[in-house]
């Protein structure tokens, strides 16, 4: 007794391509494979001294940010200039929907300025799956984050850099330490990943910060650091949120360090030339050791450099998308 | 003096036993002939019923009534002859002022009866009682927290004692709030996948098994609505055997749909009970269709804004008065519920619960509706009659038309 579309395919064209960026489900190796081939061939542009590509020339993207974030934004902005896009960033958190205005209003607001994409970044689920279901048909939505479910740009830029930093995804042992509960970042890496062929997912944590549902997306749970870590490629920190506490969720940083901490001593555990990866921005003593994350095989701020490239990729796939289901609904008018 | 004569109709009366091919007479409201089909006299109006069947009118324990008018009207042509309104934060009835000017409204109206439930705390605040036995008194045939939540263990004590006192029926939710917090859907797999927080099962369980507790504790006579959880049907069941004065019902919707109906992101799911497992699902079936649950509407019409917003930020519930018996014939033709199972669980037993008499009868008033199970329905928000477009069947191929619809010997609703 079903009437749903499958929420994965709201984000491609009939012919499969990418419209939206909203989440990594669903999507094909294929896929997920161009918009990494797509962001590296950027990552050559960004080396040189005039950085800018034509591909959003003419364009409109709005930041659509109901949540505060500077580095995500920043991001997302340097890949909109760096395509040739005008950009306007609106910070929501303070503005409009403070003063009662709803989302819906918001949007229609938005589109009145004829804006050709939106990136959103929102604290419900489902908040960028909403909007792509709701603004004019040839607006492209990028989820910049939402709620717990989805940041996909985040996860295609970890893809990037275990690709770059490990040869590829293939058969590597992938282990993500932390806060999976709240952490939209791991959902988005596991589906990801599992699409691209790792051959182990890893999930690392307390039982209050690790549901056990993980498995059903293809991971396995450790509640050990120890086990968890034994012979891993990659080993991916998650934020610890400081209300976590409070929630009564872990009973204090101290003893979440000391527990699920990475320290240089634990990092030994995984294989020699195993990376470090961090969303960011790290907590230094609660997640990871300072040495850990400064140390040699802490890719860290390679992820943040990449992530520029990632988002001016499917910015510009999901533009092209459009553009191509919108020529061909005019001229399916036309006929 | 008025006669109406159904004829060639299919009676089916689980309360009696019945289930033949019949003519029944009408006169004056009341029931005074129930013949073989064929064998009445047609003198007088005659509605040929085409082998359709005939059974007691429906009675909803739980339906939200912001609009009395639009909402009955709705009501009487899904086949239901009385709506017991819930309370809602928005409205409720914590004096005997407020029973009247809905008694008042409903008999403008003229549709569907409706029923006020009474508040069981002071604007459902859940901390100090309302005055019950005034509510009683003024014509609450029960008395409800609606899902305002009871936190307090002593208080819910003092109400049980002080409704047994009066025979009160008090009307309960299953639901441990701090175990819910901030829950918007089933805590399982679709939840962890969606990032939406989920509602354990034991948010529930927890609830009802403290609350079964205290219903042994102080004899009092309770109902648990809209139960969602495969385990609470067998606590429910473990109760009654045990001979203590409990009913439950469960809404059409977890019957119908699971929490993988939440998928897109749809908010028109968003409701509270949560929709829960497939297991959940199929074990509440089974405890309707054993004769323990009965089934309510749980009806929430909402207006467009309310539900046009990301998923955890839509209002909760469903707009379901107008295809409730259509949800519940789509179950029996899908061989998943059976139909006297069905009468049962929407009409005869919500009629012991609440103390009614019902059932075709001679000598009865008339209550009952004439339905063609077979005919395809489809709705559409246009054709919805309530208020609330909220539906989770809008699109959706269902059966059973309904064709007439008397309650208290009068007609409400003919096609």
């Amino acid at each position: 007794m079903t009437r749903h579309s499958d929420p994965t395919q709201v984000q491609l064209t009939a012919d499969g391509r990418l419209k939206h960026f909203l989440t990594t489900e669903g999507l094909s190796k294929a896929l997920l494979t161009e918009i990494l081939d797509l962001a590296d061939s950027f990552i050559s542009t960004q080396e040189r001294a005039v950085k800018k590509v034509p591909l959003l020339r003419g364009k409109t993207v709005v930041n659509l940010f109901f949540e505060n974030s500077t580095r995500t934004r920043s991001t997302f902005e340097l890949a909109a200039k760096r395509l040739s896009a005008d950009i306007l960033n609106l910070d929501i958190a303070r503005s409009a929907t403070s003063k009662g205005e709803t989302l819906m209003d918001t949007l229609w607001n938005l589109e009145a300025m004829y804006s050709d994409m939106f990136v959103v970044r929102h604290a419900d689920s489902g908040a960028a799956h909403f909007i792509a279901e709701q603004v004019t048909p040839g607006v492209a939505i990028i989820n910049a984050g939402d709620g717990r479910h989805a940041h996909p740009t985040q996860a295609m830029l970890d893809m990037l850099t275990i690709r770059r930093h490990k040869g590829s995804i293939e058969g590597k042992t992938v282990a993500i330490v932390g806060d999976i509960l709240h952490s939209r970042v791991a959902r988005s890496q596991i589906h990801a990943l599992k699409t691209l062929g790792a051959k182990e997912i890893r999930v690392i944590g307390p039982a209050t910060l690790v549901p056990k549902e993980m498995t059903d997306l293809g991971a396995s749970i450790h509640y050990d650091m120890t086990r968890g870590l034994k012979d891993a490629d990659v080993v991916i920190m998650l934020r610890l949120q400081k209300e976590r506490m409070s929630d009564a969720l872990l009973p204090s940083e101290s003893e979440y360090f000391k527990l699920y901490g990475l320290t240089e001593e634990k990092l030994k555990l995984a294989k020699d030339d195993a990376i470090v990866m961090h969303p960011g921005p790290i907590n230094r003593g609660v997640e990871i050791d300072s040495a850990v994350a400064d140390g040699e095989q802490s890719v860290i701020l390679n992820q943040v450099s990449y992530g520029i490239a990632v988002r001016m990729a499917v910015m510009a796939m999901a533009m092209s998308g459009q553009a191509s289901e919108q020529a061909k609904q005019k001229a399916g008018d036309n006929a | 003096m008025s006669t109406l004569t159904l004829t060639h109709a299919q009676l089916l009366d689980p309360s009696q036993e019945l289930n033949q091919l019949s003519d029944v007479v009408i006169e004056n409201g009341l029931i005074t002939a129930i013949t073989a089909a064929g064998q009445s006299s047609s003198e007088h109006d005659e509605f040929n019923t085409k082998n359709a069947l005939l059974i007691p009118a429906l009675i909803d324990l739980s339906a939200q009534v912001s609009n009395v008018a639009c909402e009955t009207l709705a009501a009487a042509k899904g086949g239901i002859s009385i709506l017991c309104a819930q309370p809602s934060s928005k409205s409720f009835i914590d004096t005997p002022a407020g029973v009247s000017l809905i008694q008042q409204a409903s008999a403008a109206a003229s549709n569907s009866q409706l029923l006020p439930l009474g508040a069981l705390t002071q604007a459902l605040s859940g901390d100090q009682l309302a005055n019950m036995h005034s509510l009683k008194q003024a014509g609450c045939i029960a008395l409800s927290n609606a899902r305002a939540p009871i936190k307090n263990a002593l208080v819910l004590r003092r109400i049980m004692e002080y409704a047994a006192t009066h025979d009160i029926l008090i009307m309960l939710t299953a639901e441990d709030v701090d175990l819910s917090a901030n829950g918007k859907m089933h805590e399982g797999p679709t939840a962890n996948r969606l990032g939406l927080t989920g509602i354990a099962e034991v948010a529930e369980t927890a609830s009802l098994a403290q609350q079964l507790l205290l219903i042994e504790l102080t004899g009092c006579r309770a109902h648990f609505s809209q139960l969602s959880c495969g385990r609470s049907v067998e606590m429910i069941r473990n109760a009654q055997a045990q001979g203590l004065a409990v009913s439950a019902d469960v809404a059409i919707a977890n019957l119908m749909f699971t929490d993988v109906d939440v998928n897109g992101f749809d908010s028109t799911f968003n409701v509270q009970p949560p929709l829960r497992s497939e297991d959940d699902r199929k074990a509440l079936l089974a405890g309707v269709n054993d004769g323990t649950l009965a089934i309510c509407s749980n009806h929430q019409p909402k207006d467009i804004a309310a539900k046009k917003a990301p998923f955890a930020a839509a209002e909760s519930g469903m707009s379901i008065i107008d295809s409730w018996l259509s949800m519940m014939l789509t179950l029996v033709k899908n061989k998943e519920l059976e139909l006297r199972a069905l009468i049962h669980a929407s009409s005869i037993l919500p009629a012991r619960i609440l103390g009614l008499t019902q059932g075709v009868q001679v000598g009865q008033k008339a209550n009952l509706v004439v339905v063609d199970q077979a005919a395809e329905v489809c709705y559409q928000e246009e054709t919805l009659l309530s208020s609330g477009k909220n539906s989770p069947v809008l699109g959706i191929d269902l059966v059973g038309e309904v064709k007439l619809t008397i309650a208290e010997g009068r007609e409400i609703y003919r096609v």
